[in-house]
């Protein structure tokens, strides 16, 4: 009676407790497999990627894990288009990392929900970043636990103070600003245009989008309808700025058919004043560079004037992903939470102790080769962990940190197979007519409604009638 | 007659030489050849026995034609499913190709593959045949090879590379176009991103790279055409210009025509590599074409089976046009393709 009394209790406590198992840490069963995993820029022919990955199995093993990791080598060059086709062939590694692609295949339902493999891990539930959270509860197929690529502007800080302006928070700041920077020289030559963006408008888009109203890409008008941002008032009234900038000689004229390279090269050797970087290690590259072709240039990172572009929660545009033929998800689940555990990140941050960094006791110091590593698999939230010495340097802390502190999410949402093609001929539409608007091609008050009318008829009606149903 | 006279008929005694009695007896009793001798099969197997090291010298090309160029064309039954990475596909029918003419983007890539494949067929085209003629008028050998020489290498270079050679050299800020311009006191142009000009720049730098290369087949027809032809011409009289008039280029018609004809059936071949590399936002919607649409919504945007419902569209679209351009030369010129 006794007994039974015992084992009344406890299966009680036990069901008082069922409630709180899933909010307690879980820990990760000892897993045993073989896991092969397909990824850019993870091959077999680095011999760090194979020493890399050699040294996670190590760890594994230490923690009660037998698990062997494979490389599936694929090119880097092309790696979306030949992952396709290698999934389509029948290749089905066990972790797949997407860069775009991957939306067909999750319609097929061929790849899980990791949100259940996520939840209660020790270390990688935790060190989810806001907009993974937000992403995964959207489309929950991708996992890419790195800060979000959100881009922060950047320039000299000799250059700034030769403006003789302070850096610029509102606007009309910003105006001053970029229309100063042409023809102020540093180093005793002058600069030829304020700003540039790659191939379009999209690093404009980045910093300047909130300050016309463009807070999200589906935004109400005064009737309570759904209206795309690229038909907006707010849209109008910045090609319209843009348009002023073009043809003032601020936003260089060629930026439509510079690629990256050009405008970084055009932003070392002072033809323009600001450019855009993706927040964190490409910031600090922007530095390092600027710094060698230019020795003592400083850089100093510029604020939007009205907080950063809303952030694209739709889904992850890149990530891991495990599709649903695999038998080893025990084994993926132990092997990606001891990545975003601190030991995991260890290794994946910092690289190896001897090359990348030295240890003398408990303190670390990095290398000079420590920039030239990078985190292959998980980069933890930093309210998680935070390793004692970062690779990246003040100011790409700083451009990240500003990419967290605006945290915005977007209202956008994934489109259908079905409307592919309309969302294509739309986004076709709104690019060549931006740059007509901004060319002085086409005029903001003049040809808007004819422009409208158009973004609508290549496809745009059919996304409005979609986000309806959606939004 | 059994099918032992008939190996000894065909062979001889000697197994090379025919016995002449014995084929005399066959054609008398009127049994040779006979059905089973003059089957294909059996040509066919004489023929592999007699030619085989040119047959082997074939292999490759036909193993190539089969696996890359044939096979190929029965996944084109791609376009009337929906792709299953697991499991066998769903067959839908004609929806992709709906979804494919129901898009206004489709018809508008559709033109503009139309426009820049007419332009280059009548700018382009003529340009190696004219190159042709006239580096035969050429009297320095040295100086003729030197030449050749010099126009085959834009051949070689990649689009990649010829795209970066014109952005520059039509840049806007410091091309060397536009200085040339600037210096007869013409306004500077942004040619790469207007929209009515992108296409001439499409058409001269295809001209630039392959008027060259393009001109050696008709430079190699020229060149077999019966020197005796020119020298009774000189005989009578005839001037340079007649002589090309009335000899050279009739003498490379058939070239020209098998070239055309195959031209019209790559068509839709509007240049993907040159279209891509050369492409930019403010002017995608004026040089979109069918490749670069397939490619940008098919392979970059997973959508597979769309993509090649567009493709297999450009593909019967073409071969149509190429038997069309067959017919039509063997009706009125009695030459054709085959």
């Amino acid at each position: 009676m006794q007994k039974l009394s015992i084992s009344r209790r406890a299966l009680m406590a036990g069901l008082a407790a069922t409630p709180m198992v899933g909010m307690l840490p879980r820990p990760v069963r000892a897993a045993t497999g073989s896991i092969r995993i397909v990824m850019k820029d993870l091959l077999t022919t680095n011999p760090e990627d194979v020493a890399h990955i050699a040294r996670i199995e190590e760890a594994l093993a230490a923690r009660g894990h037998d698990i062997s990791i494979e490389i599936v080598d694929l090119p880097s060059e092309g790696y979306a288009e030949k992952l396709n086709l290698m999934l389509l062939s029948g290749d089905i590694p066990d972790v797949i990392y997407f860069q775009g692609g991957d939306e067909q295949i999750a319609q097929q339902g061929a790849l899980m929900d990791l949100r259940p493999m996520i939840e209660g891990t020790e270390h990688l539930a935790p060190a989810l970043w806001p907009h993974n959270t937000a992403r995964m509860d959207n489309y929950p197929y991708l996992l890419y636990v790195f800060p979000a690529r959100t881009k922060a502007p950047v320039m000299r800080r000799d250059l700034l103070e030769s403006t003789g302006m302070s850096a610029p928070t509102t606007l009309e700041e910003w105006d001053a600003l970029l229309r100063a920077i042409p023809g102020t020289e540093v180093d005793g030559n002058p600069v030829t245009y304020g700003i540039i963006a790659p191939n379009n408008t999209d690093e404009l888009d980045a910093v300047f989008d909130p300050a016309f109203g463009i807070d999200q890409t589906w935004l109400q008008d005064d009737a309570g309808t759904w209206i795309h941002s690229r038909i907006s008032d707010g849209e109008r009234q910045k090609l319209a700025w843009y348009a002023s900038l073009y043809a003032d000689g601020v936003l260089d004229p060629e930026f439509v058919t510079s690629n990256w390279e050009v405008k970084e090269d055009k932003f070392y050797t002072g033809d323009v004043g600001v450019v855009m970087g993706t927040a964190g290690p490409v910031v600090g590259i922007y530095e390092a560079k600027m710094a060698q072709v230019n020795p003592g240039a400083e850089l100093v990172l510029l604020t939007p004037p009205a907080g950063i572009q809303a952030i694209d929660v739709s889904k992850e545009s890149r990530g891991f992903a495990v599709p649903v033929t695999t038998e080893q998800t025990d084994a993926v689940v132990a092997f990606l939470d001891f990545m975003a555990s601190p030991e995991g990140q260890l290794m994946d941050r910092l690289g190896f102790e001897g090359e990348h960094y030295t240890r003398d006791g408990d303190t670390l110091a990095p290398t000079d080769k420590l920039g030239a590593w990078y985190p292959r698999f998980v980069y933890d939230n930093p309210n998680y962990y935070q390793p004692p010495i970062s690779p990246l340097s003040e100011l790409a802390q700083a451009s990240l940190q500003q990419g967290v502190d605006g945290f915005r999410a977007d209202n956008t949402f994934v489109w259908p197979a079905d409307l592919a093609a309309a969302v294509d001929g739309a986004e076709t539409y709104y690019r060549t007519n931006a740059f007509r608007f901004i060319s002085g091609e086409l005029s903001t008050e003049d040809d808007w409604d004819a422009y409208v009318q158009g973004w609508l008829d290549a496809g745009g009606q059919a996304m409005v009638d979609y986000a309806k149903e959606v939004l | 007659m059994t099918k032992l006279d008939h190996k000894s008929s065909a062979a001889g005694g000697n197994g090379n030489v025919p016995n002449p009695d014995l084929l005399t007896a066959e054609i008398a009793s009127d049994q040779w050849p006979g059905d089973e001798f003059d089957t294909p099969g059996a040509r066919f197997r004489d023929g592999v026995r007699e030619w085989w090291p040119y047959y082997l010298m074939l292999a490759p090309g036909l193993i190539y034609f089969a696996l890359f160029h044939y096979l190929p064309v029965w996944e084109a039954k791609l376009a009337f499913e929906d792709l299953r990475i697991i499991g066998p596909n769903v067959w839908v029918g004609l929806k992709h190709f709906a979804q494919l003419f129901a898009s206004p983007a489709f018809f508008e890539v559709l033109m503009n593959t139309l426009i820049i494949s007419a332009m280059k067929i009548a700018f382009v085209f003529p340009l190696p045949i004219i190159l042709a003629l006239l580096l035969n008028e050429v009297r320095s050998g040295r100086f003729r090879r030197g030449v050749q020489s010099v126009i085959y290498l834009p051949h070689f270079l990649s689009w990649v590379v010829i795209a970066g050679i014109f952005i520059a050299a039509l840049s806007p800020a410091d091309g060397v176009i536009n200085d040339m311009r600037d210096m007869i006191g013409l306004e500077r142009r942004s040619f790469m991103t207007e929209s009515g000009s992108i296409r001439w720049v499409l058409v001269w730098s295809e001209a630039w790279r392959s008027t060259g290369w393009d001109s050696l087949l008709y430079f190699a027809a020229i060149m077999s055409i019966d020197p005796a032809l020119y020298e009774a011409a000189e005989m009578d009289g005839a001037s340079r210009w007649q002589k090309m008039r009335y000899i050279t280029l009739p003498g490379i018609v058939p070239t020209i025509a098998t070239l055309f004809i195959l031209n019209v059936g790559l068509f839709l071949n509007a240049g993907f590599d040159q279209v891509f590399n050369l492409s930019n936002d403010a002017i995608r919607d004026k040089i979109d074409i069918i490749d670069t649409y397939v490619y940008r919504l098919g392979i970059t945007g997973g959508q597979f089976s769309l993509a090649t419902a567009a493709g297999l569209f450009k593909g019967v679209v073409g071969m149509t046009l190429m038997l069309g351009a067959h017919f039509l030369s063997k009706r009125l010129t009695g030459r054709g393709v085959w």
